[in-house]
């Protein structure tokens, strides 16, 4: 049996007898994966634990927003899509952002790097129009972005710093 | 007044109903039909589509009467222009996601979705679809086919999915526009523990699922004048053909349904009845074989291929409680290709079989790699290569599939003088016929294995706990000197009860019959469309009647049988018996982990 295995058998035998059991296994799950996702197997595992339908898994991981279903970059990177955030350029802005890290949005919307550095993601609005353009790196909100301001803090980023 | 009466006054009628009564239940009581889309009686109620909505007097907001129950003094208004307004805005919600392709879909005049605009007016939706994506259809199972685009959300196949059958290989996923019916990881019912039972698609309200057809391989058989082509029928579709046709519910057209199937071309009709007594011969031995040496025990039968499916899929340590005895669609397949070929002198490979049978896991079933028998017993013969390989069925159509194929060459059904089973393959007693009940194959071979035991003639052939309309029923013989318990489960869910009673060890059965749908094959997945409790009444009440009617009723007693017996197969349970009727199962995995 793999550590993981045996990790997620006891995330499920702390967690089996609670009300709502499978999304408090899910989301320890989650948070103890590597890239912050829950992956096939794991799924397949805490069903099995669980002694639950896998559908049913599948269908709470599918439910709630927090859970992902693909690996999650060390950094994530939120471009607003929302209508103030379009009129004010946030389209130059998420091309730019892929752009540098080579990559391309699937039809969810949401891209990561292979090394698994960088998820780039949209969202409909932050609630900050007044700030717009809106991107969020790492859950902080940067407003007013430009794209000279959004190539800096890229670059911090690939250089593994900070961003400010 | 009786504590457990309410009165409540709908449309200005007061009416008194019991303490617990739906809304839509009192409706009807008062006269007046409520309509539904996403609620089924005795089946799933989802509360999603907002169709039913009526107006309660003191509530602000239209209430779902498939929802709630009536509350004493309610005063209820079943249509005014607010409630009729309601419904009609609901329904064109549900169609503005709609494909609307009526004239070419799989359910034109037979889809409640279609019924219901046609009977609230509604002529077109004012909402623009919402829904981005076209959504793949789902191919991969034998059986059926999902087109989630057609699919309205009604949740009646995920909750008969894991009420009825307590399986689960679908389940909502997703949520907000994205929401849609699913297996895990949208891997498709071929690639998922569903056991193709196909009582998805006999609820669900519109298109979404059907059966994979193969009416056109029929045809193009037909077309094809070097082929024989032969019919066999499963004693379900007697009482199922005739309400696809228009006629009555549960009517028995067994000669009409005969009648029709030469009209459209077959060479021979014969009857899935003919291997169904050849089944309870071999069941029975088996079943006198276990107990006098030491077998495993209970013995649990083996005809439903989606049970099949289920206990290889969710109790695989437990397959050796199955019989070792082929359904009779695949005995059939086995006889026609080796016995009869050899008695008409026919090129096994110029033969095509196929059956007509009230299941979609019956497709699966005569695709399984093992059932190729036929194929096996003429390959040295006729010094075969694996590339001619044949299957002992073809195709399996369904009931549905049938009527369509009747309608589309203008067979007036009702019309048609009865006619008989050609021979050898279509002489049967009432024994075969009751297969399609639950109870019956237990009923057939307890006919049949009592006499055996005994050595004494059997003089009242009817079971009547075993024809009790339950989910389990149960039955205690006397056999000699020892009381012998049997049970009966129809549905999944049912049998999952009688399989952990095996598991903890406390089962208290020598003997157990499972079928897969409810109240067993006449309804089954592959039946007409509505299917339902009441229907199923009516084609169970037929069955018997069949029964009764036939001159012999005892399997052992089918002369036909004892001629195949006498000049091809030797006797139960012998070495071409074994060889040609007799399967093994596989053990599949509910979690793969690869
Ligand atoms: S599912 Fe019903 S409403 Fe939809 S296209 Fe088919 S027949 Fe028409
Ligand atoms: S065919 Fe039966 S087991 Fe398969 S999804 Fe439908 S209801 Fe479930
Ligand atoms: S597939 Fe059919 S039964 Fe299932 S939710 Fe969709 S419309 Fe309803
Ligand atoms: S549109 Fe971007 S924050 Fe509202
Ligand atoms: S039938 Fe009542 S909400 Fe759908």
């Amino acid at each position: 049996m793999s550590d993981r295995h045996t990790a997620i058998q006891e995330i499920v035998a702390s967690h089996r007898t609670e009300r709502g059991a499978l999304l408090s296994i899910l989301e320890a799950v989650q948070r103890s994966s590597d890239h912050n996702y829950l992956s096939k197997e794991e799924l397949v595992l805490v069903a099995k634990e669980l002694e639950v339908p896998l559908s049913t898994v599948y269908s709470v991981a599918t439910f709630y927003a927090f859970f992902n279903l693909k690996a999650q970059g060390e950094h994530v990177i939120t471009v607003c899509r929302g209508t103030a955030c379009h009129t004010r350029g946030s389209k130059p802005l998420l091309t730019q952002v892929l752009k540098q890290l080579n990559l391309q949005l699937d039809e969810e919307g949401t891209a990561t790097t292979d090394d698994v550095r960088f998820t780039v993601h949209t969202v409909a609005c932050f609630g900050q129009c007044a700030l717009a353009p809106v991107i969020a790196i790492d859950s902080v909100i940067h407003s007013r972005v430009t794209e000279q301001k959004l190539s800096q803090m890229l670059q911090s980023l690939l250089e593994g710093k900070e961003v400010s | 007044m009786d504590e457990q009466m309410i009165s409540c006054t709908i449309d200005g009628k007061t009416i008194t109903v019991e303490r617990g009564t739906r809304i839509l239940d009192a409706c009807e009581r008062a006269g007046i039909k409520i309509p539904t889309l996403c609620y089924l009686k005795d089946v799933s109620s989802h509360g999603s589509c907002g169709v039913c909505v009526v107006e309660v007097e003191g509530a602000k907001r239209l209430v779902r009467s498939c929802m709630h129950t009536v509350m004493p003094g309610m005063v209820i208004h079943t249509h005014n222009q607010r409630v009729l307004h309601a419904r009609k805005l609901n329904l064109e919600l549900v169609l503005a996601n709609h494909p609307l392709l009526c004239t070419t879909c799989e359910r034109n005049l037979n889809c409640e979705l279609q019924a219901l605009s046609q009977q609230l007016g509604v002529r077109t939706s004012r909402f623009p679809r919402t829904k981005k994506k076209f959504e793949e259809v789902d191919v991969t199972s034998a059986s059926l086919i999902r087109d989630p685009n057609a699919c309205i959300l009604c949740n009646r196949c995920v909750e008969v999915c894991a009420s009825m059958q307590s399986v689960s290989a679908i389940q909502m996923v997703g949520r907000g526009l994205k929401t849609k019916v699913a297996t895990f990881y949208d891997q498709g019912l071929g690639n998922s523990v569903c056991t193709n039972c196909g009582q998805c698609s006999l609820v669900c309200p519109t298109a979404a699922i059907t059966e994979k057809s193969q009416a056109q391989q029929v045809f193009d058989a037909l077309a094809d004048p070097s082929l024989v082509v032969l019919v066999q029928t499963a004693p379900a579709i007697r009482v199922g053909l005739g309400e696809a046709m228009g006629l009555g519910e549960g009517s028995l057209v067994t000669g009409q349904m005969v009648s029709s199937l030469r009209a459209l071309g077959f060479d021979k009709v014969f009857d899935t009845q003919f291997t169904a007594d050849l089944t309870i011969m071999e069941e029975a031995y088996e079943l006198m074989h276990r107990l006098t040496h030491q077998g495993q025990l209970p013995m649990i039968t083996s005809c439903s291929p989606g049970w099949i499916k289920f206990i290889e899929t969710f109790y695989p340590e437990q397959v050796g409680h199955l019989s070792s005895c082929k359904s009779p669609q695949q005995m059939f397949g086995a006889i026609a290709k080796t016995f009869y070929a050899e008695q008409a002198h026919l090129d096994p490979r110029k033969i095509r079989v196929v059956s007509i049978m009230p299941c979609t896991a019956k497709k699966f079933e005569a695709g399984r790699s093992e059932m190729d028998s036929s194929f096996a017993y003429w390959k040295e013969k006729l010094n075969l290569s694996e590339v001619e390989r044949f299957a002992d069925v073809d195709w399996a159509l369904t009931t549905r599939e049938l009527a369509k194929m009747l309608k589309q060459v203008g067979i007036d059904f009702a019309g048609l003088e009865a006619s008989d089973f050609d021979d050898p393959l279509g002489a049967s007693t009432g024994g075969a016929v009751i297969f399609a009940s639950s109870g019956g194959v237990m009923e057939a071979a307890l006919r049949t294995a009592v006499e055996k035991l005994t050595g004494t003639v059997l003089q009242d052939v009817e079971f009547a706990s075993l024809r009790e309309r339950k989910g389990i029923r149960e039955a205690a013989l006397k056999i000699g000197e020892s009381t012998v318990k049997v049970a009966v489960a129809n549905t999944l869910s049912n049998a999952r009860v009688l399989l952990d009673q095996i598991k903890a060890g406390t089962s208290p059965y020598t003997f157990i019959e499972v079928m897969t749908c409810p109240d067993g094959c006449l309804g089954g997945g592959g039946q007409p469309i509505p299917t339902n409790a009441d229907i199923r009444a009516k084609r169970a009440e037929s069955i018997y009647e069949e029964d009764r009617s036939k001159p012999i009723r005892k399997s052992h007693e089918n002369p036909a049988i004892q001629d195949l017996y006498a000049r091809f197969l030797d006797q139960p349970l012998s070495p071409m018996s074994h060889h040609l009727l007799h399967t093994t199962y596989t053990k599949r995995v509910v979690y793969p982990l690869d």
